[in-house]
């Protein structure tokens, strides 16, 4: 049974292709997560790693290739052999399922670090506002913020805002967490919070797909490493795989110039 | 002085009844021109093109357009198409529609000044569109327009005193009226500007204290 169950992919993309006009992002790309996955993606600025995310999220439209979550084939469907993109209703729905957290944070600024976590909670999921209430208590403190209920964003640090959107994004017990560059707007000194953060979450089984340029990090915490170049996956294997010797030039190119 | 509180007295019924009908006048068409002004606002960023189009050309032709014309074409193209609207109810018309166009314009204003980010947040929870607009966008979004509205406010409160020109019995009319009766023309129109100023004032410190309030919450 739990092998069934784990072998089963949570995540199934399947040849995506994405283009902006004339310009191919993602020429094809397949790839797969299974539960407590966490699955990281590195590779150069413009190599389609955000774009994948977003397609996932079902916040960009995609061309071709199928995205297959948990089962249910997400974003389109197929009317009398036409691709058709679904209604926004349905694509709510299907977004609920993941969560996302953005490099800008993205934080309702008009309400608390709890009313953040507690919007979706109470309009996706229909809670009332006591029980909302308690699950937005429970992630923030989950994510060391206990103390901060009801501070606004303004009032936040960095580190601390992109926390919230973690916890807004986990409260909604989403079954694929994506993170988008999270670290990339945050001073230094305030990047081992979050970091640290995720870490902990992906040890208590959360599936997470990451993009990242944290080397060290994405090290650490991925089962799994996928290498990404010019919207196709260039690369892909475990962390010992990924770093260790044997890897190709580009892979090699990049690592060395991505090393501060 | 003794002389002018003399007529003044005389006078107070019919200038209490111009400033209420001047209250009256203003505060409905700020709810009116709020709550269109809502709808235009909206569909001037989110409408898909052909839709936006109509409401551009509202918008455009009610702020290209002085206030007056406004008002005697209120007035005077219903009676034309066989609708008979008041006095007090063309004037009405002429200035919501005008508030209608201003308030839709500020609040566009507002909406696109929101980062995309914002959109995409709500998205990523599972949010619909409209959930979004009700929940993220415009909780943002009015609270930027709210100085802007105020002024709104304040410019409606003067227009309705060109409501005189079609017969409307606002504080401005009925203050030319007792001039009419008793001649101290400086003093009264003096008195009627007063009572205006009193007025904007008020609504200027209501809106300041909202803003303060609003302001200290983020």
């Amino acid at each position: 049974m739990t092998t069934t169950d784990t072998a089963r992919p949570l995540l199934d993309i399947r040849g995506l292709r994405k283009n902006f006009g004339a310009v191919e992002i993602l020429k094809g790309v397949d790839l797969s997560l299974r539960p407590k996955d966490v699955v990281s993606i590195i590779g150069s600025s413009g190599s389609g790693k955000t774009t994948l995310l977003r397609c996932v999220n079902l916040l960009e439209e995609f061309q071709g290739g199928d995205i297959i979550l948990d089962g249910e084939t997400i974003g389109y469907k197929t009317v009398g052999g036409k691709r058709v993109r679904l209604r926004d209703a349905e694509l709510s729905r299907q977004r609920a399922m993941t969560g996302m957290v953005f490099q800008s944070f993205n934080l309702f600024p008009h309400l608390t670090a709890a009313g953040n976590v507690m919007l979706g909670l109470r309009k996706v999921k229909k809670l009332g506002k006591e029980e909302a209430f308690v699950i937005a208590e429970k992630w923030l403190n989950r994510v060391g913020l206990g103390a901060r209920l009801e501070h606004y964003p303004s009032q936040l640090s960095g580190g601390q805002q992109q926390r919230v959107a973690i916890a807004r994004a986990l409260a909604m017990n989403p079954k694929l967490v994506l993170l988008d560059e999270v670290t990339s707007a945050l001073d230094p000194e305030l990047v081992q919070e979050v970091l640290t953060t995720i870490k902990s979450i992906a040890d208590d089984g959360a599936t997470l797909l990451i993009v990242t340029h944290e080397m060290r990090f994405a090290r650490e915490v991925s089962s799994r490493i996928v290498f990404m170049e010019q919207g196709r996956i260039a690369e892909e294997g475990t962390p010992a795989e990924i770093f260790g010797e044997g890897r190709s030039q580009r892979l090699n190119e990049f690592l060395k110039s991505s090393r501060h | 002085m003794d002389a002018f509180l003399a007529q003044l007295w005389i006078a107070r019924w019919p200038i209490f009844d111009g400033f209420l009908m001047t209250l009256g006048i203003s505060a409905g068409t700020i709810v009116f021109g709020t709550i269109l002004g809502c709808i235009v606002g909206i569909q001037l960023v989110f409408a898909p093109l052909w839709l936006r189009l109509p409401f551009r050309a509202y918008v455009d032709i009610m702020r290209g357009t002085p206030l007056l014309v406004l008002i005697l074409a209120a007035f005077y193209i219903p009676a034309v198409l066989g609708l008979s609207l008041s006095a007090a109810q063309a004037g009405t018309l002429a200035l919501g529609l005008f508030a209608g166009a201003h308030i839709g314009e500020l609040l566009r204003g507002s909406l696109q000044a929101i980062p995309p980010g914002q959109i995409e947040a709500g998205r990523s929870i599972g949010l619909t569109f409209p959930q979004i607009l009700a929940n993220v966008l415009l909780p943002q979004a009015l609270r930027t327009s709210l100085p802007p509205w105020i002024n709104t406010g304040v410019e409606l409160i003067k227009g309705s005193s060109l409501l005189s020109m079609i017969g409307v019995g606002e504080l401005l009319l009925k203050t030319q009226e007792v001039i009419g009766r008793n001649f101290m023309t400086i003093q009264f129109y003096v008195f009627a500007g007063v009572l205006y100023l009193v007025v904007n004032i008020a609504l200027d410190m209501l809106g300041k204290s909202m803003e303060r309030r609003l302001g200290a919450r983020q």
